[in-house]
C-alpha cells in the first residue's frame, strides 16, 4: 500500500513538474527582482536598506499559490471526461489517489516553498551585497510566526481541497466566493444572535455599536475562565474539526464523483 | 456408475467454464439520466479470445466497456470482471485491466518518462516487449508526448497496453487516427501479443480494419447483446452466395444486398449442404444480425 502511495505521489509530481517548475522560477524571479529594486532604491535614494522582502512575500505565495494549486489538483483527473479514465483505471484505491493529492498540497507544498525561499535568498543576497552593499539577510523560516501561518494554511487549504472536489469548474474562484458568502451569512447570524441576547439583558434600545463596544470591553477578557474555555473550544473547532471535516467530506466527494460523474 | 461419471464430467465442464469466463454480466440496467440504455443486459466473455464489440453509433459500446471495467456503475444487475466486482475498483483488478479509450489526454512529458511513471503500476509489465512494439510502430521514446500526433499517441498506449500483460485489454476504437500501414501493423502486433491467458475486447466501427483479427463478435443493438458468437458459427448455419438476379422473397434467404454483378445473398444451409459459398465479411455479418436480431438469438448456434 505504501509503495502504491509512493508511486501515486511520484505520478502527481511527474505530471505537474513542468507547471511547478515555471511557478518556482516565477517565485525566484519575483523575489530576486523585488530585492534588487529595494537595493537599487536604497542605494540611490540614500534612505537606508529596507528589510528583506522574503517574509512579506512568503505568506502571499504560501496562501494564494497553495490555494490555487490545491484548487486545481483534481480538475483534470476528476472532472475532465477524457482525462478521468486514466485516474479511475490506475491500480490504486480511491483513498490512496485522494491522499496523494491531498498530502502533496497540504504538507509537501509548504515545505517546498520554504526551501525555495531559503535557496532564493542564498542566491540573491550575495549578489545584493556585491553590487549594492545590501547586508545579507537570508530567509529564516523559524522567525516571523511561521508556525501560525502554517497552521492557518492547514485550515484553509482543507477548505480549498473540499472546493477542489466539490466544484466541477472554476474551483478556486467558486471556493473564494463560497467562503465570502458563508462568512457574510455567519456574520449576519452572529450579529442577530448578539443583538437578541444583549437586548434581553440590557433592554431593547441597545444599538449595534453598543453591542460591539460592550462585547469587546467586558466580555472578551482572555483571563476570564468562560472566555478562555470558549477560545480553546473555538481553536479546536478551527484548527482540528474544520480541517478534518473538510478532508473527510472531500474524500467522500471523490468517491461520489467517481461513481456518478459520468452519468 | 455411468450417471455418476456424467455428472462428474458436467461438473468439471461447469468449473472450467466458470474459470474461463473473464466477464459475466447479468441483468444489467443502466441509464443516462432518465433515458434507459441497458435493460437486463447479459454478457459472457471467455478467456483467450480477441472479441470484437460492434454496434451502431450510440448503441452503448463505450458505456458497456466502462461498466465492465468499473468506470461506470450499473443501476441494477450483477457484474464480475476477472472474479472481481468492478464497482469496488480494487487495485488487484485494476492492475489486470488496461483500457485504451478513444480519446485521451497525455501529460506534458517525454514518452520514456511516461513509461517510467506508469509501467510500475502493472506488475507483469514487459519492457522488452514494449521496446519491440515501439520499434514496430516506429515510436521515438525521447519525443515529447505533446509533440506526438493522435495516431502516435494511440500507438504508444497500445504498445503500453499490450506490454502490460494484463489479463484483460480493452481497446475502444483503436484504429481511429492510424494511417494505413499502422493499421496493418496494429493487427500484427495485437495478434502477436495474444496468449491463451489474455482476453482482448476491441470496440470498433472500422470492421474492415479488424478482419481476420476479431472473433468472436459481440453485437450490441437497442440496449441488448443480440449476438455473441464466432463467425464460423454463422458459416456453419448460413451460406453466402452471389446471384445474378434479385432473388425476391425466397424462402431461407435472410439477407440480400445489391452489389456489382448481381446480388449477394445469405441463406440458411439446407440439411447436409456442404457448399463453400462466398466468405462472410464482418460488415455483412453485422448488417445481417442487426436486420434480423431474432434470427441469431444471441448467437448462431
Amino acid at each position: 500500500m505504501m509503495k502504491r502511495f509512493g508511486l501515486l505521489v511520484n505520478r502527481e509530481v511527474q505530471t505537474g513538474k513542468r507547471d511547478l517548475s515555471i511557478y518556482a522560477l516565477t517565485i525566484f524571479l519575483v523575489l530576486f527582482a523585488s530585492e534588487t529594486i529595494n537595493s537599487f532604491v536604497a542605494q540611490y535614494s540614500r534612505m537606508g536598506f529596507a528589510p528583506a522582502v522574503y517574509d512579506g512575500l512568503f505568506s502571499n505565495f504560501l496562501f494564494i499559490g497553495g490555494f490555487i494549486i490545491t484548487s486545481l489538483s483534481f480538475a483534470s483527473d476528476m472532472f475532465s471526461k477524457n482525462g478521468q479514465h486514466e485516474w479511475l483505471m490506475l491500480p490504486a484505491t480511491s483513498f490512496e489517489k485522494f491522499m496523494a493529492k491531498g498530502v502533496l498540497s497540504a504538507f509537501v507544498y509548504p515545505i517546498a516553498i520554504i526551501l525555495l525561499f531559503f535557496l532564493t535568498s542564498v542566491v540573491t543576497e550575495p549578489i545584493q551585497l556585491l553590487f549594492f552593499g545590501n547586508p545579507v539577510t537570508l530567509f529564516n523560516p523559524f522567525t516571523g510566526g511561521l508556525g501560525s501561518q502554517l497552521a492557518s494554511y492547514w485550515v484553509w487549504q482543507s477548505v480549498f481541497l473540499l472546493g477542489a472536489t466539490y466544484f466541477h469548474k472554476g474551483h478556486f474562484f467558486k471556493t473564494v466566493l463560497s467562503i465570502g458568502g458563508i462568512g457574510i451569512a455567519l456574520a449576519t447570524l452572529g450579529l442577530l444572535f448578539v443583538k437578541i441576547i444583549f437586548s434581553l439583558k440590557y433592554g431593547s434600545s441597545l444599538r449595534t455599536f453598543d453591542v460591539v463596544f460592550s462585547f469587546d470591553r467586558f466580555l472578551l477578557d482572555p483571563a476570564s475562565g468562560a472566555i478562555g474555555a470558549f477560545r480553546a473550544l473555538g481553536k479546536i473547532l478551527y484548527y482540528v474539526a474544520l480541517p478534518i471535516f473538510c478532508w473527510v467530506t472531500a474524500y467522500f466527494r471523490v468517491e461520489e464523483v467517481q461513481a456518478t460523474d459520468a452519468v | 456408475m455411468a450417471n455418476e461419471l456424467e455428472s462428474t464430467n458436467s461438473a468439471i465442464q461447469v468449473a472450467v467454464s466458470v474459470k474461463d469466463e473473464v466477464i459475466h454480466m447479468q441483468d444489467i440496467g443502466f441509464s443516462y439520466g432518465r433515458k434507459p440504455l441497458f435493460n437486463h443486459l447479459n454478457l459472457s466473455v471467455m478467456r483467450g479470445n480477441i472479441y470484437g464489440l460492434l454496434g451502431k453509433n450510440g448503441s452503448g459500446k463505450t458505456t458497456l466497456l466502462k461498466l465492465l471495467s468499473g468506470q461506470l456503475f450499473p443501476s441494477e444487475g450483477y457484474t464480475s470482471a476477472l472474479g472481481f466486482d468492478p464497482v469496488e475498483r480494487k487495485p488487484p483488478m485494476l492492475s489486470e485491466i488496461f483500457y485504451l479509450p478513444e480519446e485521451f489526454p497525455l501529460p506534458k512529458m517525454k514518452a520514456k518518462e511516461y513509461l517510467a511513471m506508469r509501467s510500475v503500476f502493472y506488475p507483469r509489465f514487459d519492457h522488452t516487449m514494449f521496446a519491440q512494439f515501439c520499434k514496430d510502430f516506429s515510436l521515438d521514446m525521447q519525443q515529447n508526448l505533446s509533440e506526438m500526433s493522435l495516431g502516435q499517441k494511440k500507438k504508444l498506449l497500445l504498445a503500453f497496453g499490450l506490454a502490460s500483460n494484463t489479463a484483460l485489454l480493452i481497446l475502444d476504437e483503436p484504429t481511429n487516427g492510424l494511417d494505413i500501414p499502422s493499421k496493418r501493423q496494429f493487427r500484427q502486433t495485437v495478434a502477436s501479443a495474444m496468449t491463451e491467458d489474455r482476453t482482448f475486447i476491441i470496440s470498433t466501427h472500422q470492421v474492415r480494419d479488424m478482419e481476420n483479427l476479431i472473433d468472436p463478435l459481440i453485437i450490441l443493438n437497442d440496449g441488448a447483446i443480440i449476438f455473441n458468437d464466432t463467425v464460423d458459427s454463422v458459416n456453419d448455419r448460413f451460406v453466402m452466395a452471389l446471384v445474378s438476379s434479385d432473388p425476391g422473397p425466397e424462402k431461407g434467404i435472410v439477407y440480400k444486398e445489391k452489389v456489382l454483378g448481381g446480388w449477394m445473398v445469405l441463406k440458411e444451409r439446407e440439411e447436409g449442404e456442404e457448399v463453400q459459398g462466398q466468405p462472410l465479411d464482418l460488415e455483412t455479418l453485422f448488417n445481417v444480425v442487426v436486420e434480423n436480431p431474432t434470427l441469431m438469438a444471441g448467437g448462431a448456434r
